[in-house]
């Protein structure tokens, strides 16, 4: 077609103006390029973790609701008084649901597997202690702290509990072991759901009461020292992730090496046989915790719904710790995504009217040319399309040169962005920590339950553990995607600047034109 | 029959009225030269022939057809030449391109259109390194013969030339004349707008334009 031809020759022939429109556009694409890349990682950083992420999540108490709930004046009671009554009643009712119901929940279809433990905390024996690291001093001085014998410390027995008892409904749950971050280094695990008294201690616990596998055990009841149970240590484990969140304070049970692991059924049967006991006043009661695995996000998002047509009630909540670490981890990738859209945004604005002006100047300069081509007898139409031809070869190249420079820049100029991104996020939550007096590096995961269970992603732990673990690098920005969304652009460019060149093409007369020239 | 007739044309530039009431006839095969003093309209009445301008009143058929019937587009690429006074040329292309490119824009097929292009711009006294510089680069005289090479490039049953002659010297002016003829005598209408005597002396009809007030 002979419009191509001419257009190309139009632009050979003026090669200063398509030069600096090409620049132009060049400068344009490549910061398109690079602001379409770093929204592009930011959307497959997102799905490419959720595809492989499975989500777990669990269902909790509604502290604030039961809040809301107490504030409530009711008839007859003075408003705003402190109902310690109604609190215990609403604490001990709803605060912890049965392993039933937990089960109940676990039939939703969203949901692909469901775990749980239960914790207890038991004393030691004469023969079986706990390992401590905190002098009497520091042990009194904590009693005293909580007021001492008969205080709260007491009521809660927090100080005199040793161990920590884990029971575990099967080994997916025990996601320590699952994660690589505790492993067995001697003896074997104990049966998966056996309800006999095995269990595994930690290897530091072992050479601190000189036991060694097949050994027996004995712990107490932290309330009732006659209450006594015996276990049989089958393994031997170390726990590498474990040293966080423990400050060596008062609480041994607290220390990870006096974590005493066994099997759900076998911590059930030492709360049954408490229970059973006659006229027993301090029957052991563990606490419940239950994990629900899904396959997806969606999944995940699908089950509070679903939940709640199984009968949740809406005084608990449906959470997941790993998808809020999850999306908390891409906060610097996503205010970044978001500053580049805008930048984009302001990048295709700037470029389109310096386009726009530009291709006026040029339309107006071709005023005669315009003249001659229509008095020979083409059709305005096929002169406009001349023109947008011009533009559009002028810009695709530039895209395209801008898209390489771009490919070849977007991932180093991203992980710089992102750096300074989460530099700066992080000296602004370094801030906040001071100011509430917290040291460094605490932050989220100090909200974090120390037993929470979490997905099946090391990278999650860690998370989890430390304060800020943003996602810091994406290595691959640009895709087929950011290459189309480029062509688009190019495409709306070159509509927008040439349509205003049609429009003074249309308006132009040729006779007028010619005349003009005499 | 005649190929073009003008019909009771009138015409106004805004309120400035250049022709009145104006019949004509032109035939195939002759050569008719239009004359008149400067600002009588000459020009304006080759633009209206041309289908670049709409007269006010009156009709103009192009064989016995109303032209604003036709698409003046067809009508200007295809059935009339027309050689500018100013040339209009488009200089920053070559006089081949620029011969090229109205072949391509009548949409001119099925033969080499370069070759034609250079056969034509021979005949009209360009030599091939002449035929392949650009406009700008080339004299009044030369780009002369470019526009009279473009005007006959697809083949118009009708050419229109204002003052063709005008920046050639004598010998020249005889040569296109010659061209003319030539082109007449293979039947076509052409019709000259020239102030010279001796060209009006070469040509078939004459119509002479007086300026109206
Ligand atoms: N585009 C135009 N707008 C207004 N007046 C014009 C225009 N072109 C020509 N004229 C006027 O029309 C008259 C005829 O001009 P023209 O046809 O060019 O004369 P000629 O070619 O015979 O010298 C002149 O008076 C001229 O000033
Ligand atoms: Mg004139």
């Amino acid at each position: 077609m002979y419009i191509i031809k001419n257009a190309l020759r139009c632009i050979s022939r003026s090669k200063g103006r398509n030069i600096l429109i090409g620049i132009i556009v060049l400068v344009i694409a490549v910061s398109a390029c690079i602001g379409l890349s770093i929204r592009q990682a930011a959307e497959s950083a997102r799905e490419d973790t959720l595809s492989t992420l499975s989500v777990t999540g669990t269902i909790s108490f509604d502290r604030q609701s039961m809040m809301s709930q107490m504030v409530k004046p009711e008839e007859g009671k003075e408003p705003g008084s402190f109902d310690r009554e109604q609190f215990s009643k609403l604490m001990g009712s709803t605060s912890s649901l049965t392993l039933e119901e937990y089960q109940k929940y676990a039939e939703a279809e969203s949901v692909q597997d469901f775990y749980y433990t239960a914790s207890l905390s038991l004393n030691g024996t004469e023969n079986f202690a706990a390992v401590t690291s905190d002098t009497e001093e520091e042990a009194q001085s904590f009693s005293n702290m909580f007021g001492g014998k008969g205080g709260m410390a007491d009521r809660f027995n927090m100080a005199s509990a040793d161990f920590s008892i884990v029971g575990y409904s099967s080994e997916t749950a025990m996601t320590e072991f699952q994660e690589g971050n505790a492993s067995i280094t001697d003896g074997a695990v104990f049966e998966e759901g056996t309800a006999e008294a095995q269990c595994i201690i930690t290897e530091e616990l072992a050479t601190f009461n000189n036991l060694s596998v097949g050994d027996t055990v004995q712990v107490a009841n932290p309330a009732d020292e006659t209450e006594v149970y015996t276990l049989t240590v089958v393994g031997l484990y170390t726990d590498s992730s474990d040293e966080s969140g423990f400050s060596g304070m008062g609480m041994n049970r607290e220390d990870p090496a006096n974590k005493i692991y066994m099997s759900y059924n076998a911590l059930k049967a030492i709360t049954d046989t408490s229970a059973a006991i006659e006229d027993n006043e301090n029957v052991l009661s563990a606490s419940l915790s239950s994990t629900y695995v899904f396959a997806t996000a969606e999944d995940f998002e699908a089950f509070e719904a679903e939940a709640r047509a199984l009968g949740l009630s809406d005084s608990y909540t449906v959470s997941s710790a790993d998808l809020t670490a999850y999306e908390n981890s891409l906060t610097p990738l996503n205010t970044l995504s978001t500053m580049a859209g805008w930048f984009l945004l302001v990048i295709l604005l700037i470029g389109a009217v310096i386009l726009i002006v530009l291709n006026i100047f040029s339309v107006r300069e071709r005023k005669y040319e315009i003249g001659v081509l229509t008095a020979m007898g083409m059709k305005k139409g096929k002169v406009a399309l001349q023109f947008l031809t011009e533009i559009f070869a002028v810009t695709i190249v530039a895209v395209m040169l801008g898209a390489v420079i771009g490919g070849v820049t977007s991932v180093p100029v991203t992980n710089a962005l992102l750096e300074n991104q989460i530099t700066s996020s992080q000296s602004r939550s370094d801030r906040v920590e001071q100011s509430f007096g917290r040291g460094g590096g605490g932050g989220m995961g100090q909200n974090m339950p120390a037993e929470l269970p979490t997905g099946n992603s090391n990278s999650f732990k860690n998370m989890m553990g430390q304060a800020n673990n943003y996602i810091t690098e994406v290595n691959a920005a640009m895709n087929l995607t950011v290459v189309l969304q480029l062509l688009g652009i190019a495409v709306l460019l070159t509509l927008v600047a040439g349509m205003f060149s049609m429009l003074f093409v249309m308006r132009y007369e040729p006779l007028k034109i010619l005349a003009n020239r005499d | 029959m005649s190929i073009l007739s003008l019909n009771n044309i009138s015409f106004a530039y805004d309120s400035t009225p250049v022709l009145k009431d104006l019949s004509m006839e032109f035939e195939k095969g002759k050569i008719y030269c239009i004359m008149g003093r400067s600002g009588a309209g000459k020009t304006t009445l080759l633009s209206i022939l041309s289908g670049l301008a709409n007269p006010k009143e009156g009709s103009i058929y192009y064989e016995g057809k109303d032209i604003k019937k036709l698409n003046k587009y067809t009508f200007r690429s295809k059935y009339i030449g027309v050689i500018f006074q100013s040339f209009n040329l488009i200089t920053k292309y070559t006089a081949l391109e620029n011969v090229v490119l109205s072949m391509d824009i009548a949409g001119v097929k099925g033969i080499k259109k370069k070759d034609k292009a250079l056969e034509l711009l021979k005949n009209v006294g360009l030599n091939e390194e002449e035929a392949n510089r650009r406009v700008l680069k080339l004299s009044g005289g030369q780009q002369q013969r470019v526009a009279i090479a473009r005007a006959l490039s697809y083949d118009p049953a009708i050419i229109l030339a204002d003052e063709p002659t005008g920046n050639l010297d004598g010998d020249t002016q005889k040569e296109i004349m010659e061209i003319f003829r030539r082109l007449a005598e293979e039947g076509k209408c052409v019709i000259l707008v020239s102030h010279s005597p001796a060209v009006a002396a070469l040509c078939d009809e004459r119509y002479e334009l007086k300026k109206i007030r």
